[in-house]
């Protein structure tokens, strides 16, 4: 289990996480949803370990985060950044095997390459990763974030990521989003920003709704995800189709032309 | 199944690693052979084989001296601190992820002068610094270039970031400075060391013998051995402190050991054999260019590109206007300022 626990970050004594508490179980995936500025990004590097947190404390397994060392919290959870660029012309499979850096066991073609086809990334192995396209970019990040917590453990593992479909087209998406519903079996807790309200909708098992850096709500998707308190959260028209066993849940934002605003701001 | 890179990459990096070593060799016998005296090759060997104890050939006297005494500490002094600035360069680009870095530029070459200086300089007036006997003046220069290199880390770098326009500027600034503190020291200095100071500033392994050898050794090799063990890390590093915290290195202990390393190699080869500049920038991007930019051929390979590079740059030195010798930093520059230019054109197909 993955606990923080009124964890409280603060910049010139301004808050920007307030006194938030979550708690992600293994073969869970949490989506954290917000407006801009509403502080997923800072929270997102405090569950990390990136940062320390001022109040309130990060826990690990039942383990408080101060006491990992950078190498045992590798062995723990992984993290896809939203952006990462290499400095010198390293290949997609060398990128990929840096996942294997904490397990301090880089022979592992094995499970390199059973990564990179789950990811569908195999084909680019011998590429340069700077030649790559930005969607092939996040692929290859995720092929190197999975590779750091694929191996089986006897403790729970943790996945988080911070946009990681934000440069892919539909297909895409929807694949990585298949890979994370697979991963989770593995014993894997995930915890993912995402933008898109629908892929949210879809497959998250609970849903986080941050703003102003403060938690407004969470649990599972029906309960958070209604239209009342997407619009108390985003400050727009949404309108909600739940969905059935057939039908996908439809989460739907209202274009101003609709509502006519444009014609009265005229 | 396919093979990881790393399998493949340990067998070819050996076979690469032992063509440059027999490449290195190789210039160093024509080295100790080619001079103002005449040494024929066979007797190279033939002397070199005989400090070991298994002579097989005559030579005469003079050529025993001239290449125990003269030409053999200066080839190995070129290739201690060729392989130290060539290893140094890769490892400093690799923290800074930039690959226009380099110990002359960032200022760290600079501050190791000025306290080599002023070492020289009030050396002897100041009784307490006489303690130190011939390590202290390579003791100094580490002080100097480890202070230039923290403070131009922290100039250059905004959480947890590196920004090169900013941290060249600092190298600026801190060259600056650095040179105008070497002009107030060389002010009160007599002229003989004034002569002395002209040369040395311009690089010169010729001043090598072998106590100035024993102690480049002592203080280099350890250090070298450090950063070359830093491999993995570094390849962590080039996607970003923050990635490579979160898979497992403690980047704040790695950033020190690099550091600390850099200063000392940088600081024991200025202190004997005044600023070179250029290895370090120059020899790992050849082995980039080359071979990659996996850091586990990079380090290596640096390694021995620095001292190949060096012994060839003094072979030239001593041979283009002989009998007179050119200081070996005019060498280095000629050949590696026109590259830093070619490098900073051509900058962004390199970052990729």
């Amino acid at each position: 289990m993955l606990q923080a626990q009124d964890i409280h970050f603060c910049i010139r004594s301004m808050p920007i996480i307030n006194k938030a508490s979550i708690s992600l179980a293994p073969g869970e995936l949490t989506v954290i949803l917000g407006p801009n500025g509403a502080g997923k990004s800072t929270l997102f590097k405090v569950l990390a370990g990136e940062i320390p947190c001022k109040y309130g404390k990060v826990v690990y397994n039942g383990f408080p985060i101060s006491g990992f060392s950078a190498k045992n919290l590798a062995l723990v959870r992984a993290v896809m950044p939203q952006h990462s660029s290499l400095s010198f012309p390293f290949k997609a499979l060398e990128v990929v095997e840096l996942g294997l850096l904490a397990s301090g066991n880089s022979y592992r073609p094995d499970l390199v390459e059973e990564v990179m086809e789950e990811t569908q990334t195999l084909h680019l192995k011998e590429k340069l990763y700077g030649d790559l396209s930005g969607g092939e970019k996040q692929r290859v990040q995720l092929a190197r974030v999975l590779t750091q917590i694929w191996d089986k453990k006897p403790f729970s593992r943790y996945l988080l990521l911070d946009e990681p479909t934000s440069s892919m087209d539909i297909a895409l998406q929807h694949h990585v989003l298949r890979i994370i519903h697979k991963i989770k079996k593995r014993n894997i807790g995930v915890l993912a920003i995402l933008h898109d309200l629908n892929l949210a909708a879809n497959y998250a098992d609970k849903i986080i709704l941050l703003k102003k850096g403060s938690i407004i709500h969470q649990g599972p998707v029906n309960e958070v995800m209604t239209s009342a308190q997407l619009e108390q959260v985003f400050e727009h028209p949404i309108q909600v189709f739940s969905g059935s066993d057939k039908n996908p849940m439809i989460i739907q934002s209202i274009p101003f032309i609709q509502n006519h605003l444009e014609i009265k701001l005229a | 199944m396919i093979q990881t890179l790393t399998y493949r990459k340990t067998k070819y990096q050996n076979l690469v690693l032992g063509l440059m070593g027999i490449a290195l060799a190789s210039v160093s016998v024509l080295s100790l052979s080619i001079g103002a005296f005449h040494i024929p090759i066979s007797h190279v060997l033939g002397i070199l084989a005989d400090t070991l104890g298994l002579g097989f050939i005559d030579y005469s006297q003079q050529e025993y001296n001239v290449l125990l005494q003269i030409r053999l500490p200066r080839i190995m002094m070129a290739v201690l601190v060729g392989g130290g600035l060539g290893v140094t360069g890769a490892a400093l680009q690799g923290l800074f992820r930039n690959p226009l870095v380099e110990p002359g530029l960032i200022g760290i070459s600079s501050g190791g002068a000025l306290f080599a200086v002023v070492f020289i300089v009030f050396g002897s007036s100041l009784p307490f610094l006489g303690y130190f006997g011939g390590i202290g003046l390579p003791l100094f220069a580490f002080l100097g270039g480890l202070i230039n290199t923290l403070l131009v880390y922290k100039m250059g770098s905004t959480t947890g970031k590196t920004d090169i326009s900013l941290l060249i500027l600092a190298g600026v600034a801190l060259n600056a400075l650095s040179g105008a503190l070497i002009g107030l020291v060389i002010f009160y200095a007599d002229d003989a060391a004034l002569r002395n100071f002209t040369f040395w500033s311009l690089g010169d392994v010729g001043g090598a013998n072998w106590s100035k050898v024993g102690i480049s050794f002592l203080l280099i090799s350890g250090p070298v051995m450090l950063v070359l063990s830093q491999f993995k890390n570094l390849n962590a590093l080039s996607i970003g402190e923050n990635e490579a915290f979160h898979m497992g290195v403690d980047v704040q202990k790695v950033k020190y050991i690099l550091l600390f390393s850099s200063a000392m190699i940088v600081g024991t080869a200025v202190a004997f054999t005044g600023t070179i500049g250029f290895v370090g920038l120059i020899v790992p991007h050849l082995i980039r260019m080359m071979f990659g930019a996996d850091h586990r051929l990079v380090l290596p390979g640096s390694l021995l590109l620095g001292a190949f590079l060096l012994t060839f740059a003094d072979l030239l030195a001593r041979t283009i206007v002989m009998p007179s010798e050119m200081p070996i930093g005019i060498i280095t520059a000629i050949i590696g300022a026109p590259f830093f230019i070619w490098l900073i054109i051509n900058v962004k197909k390199i970052r990729s």
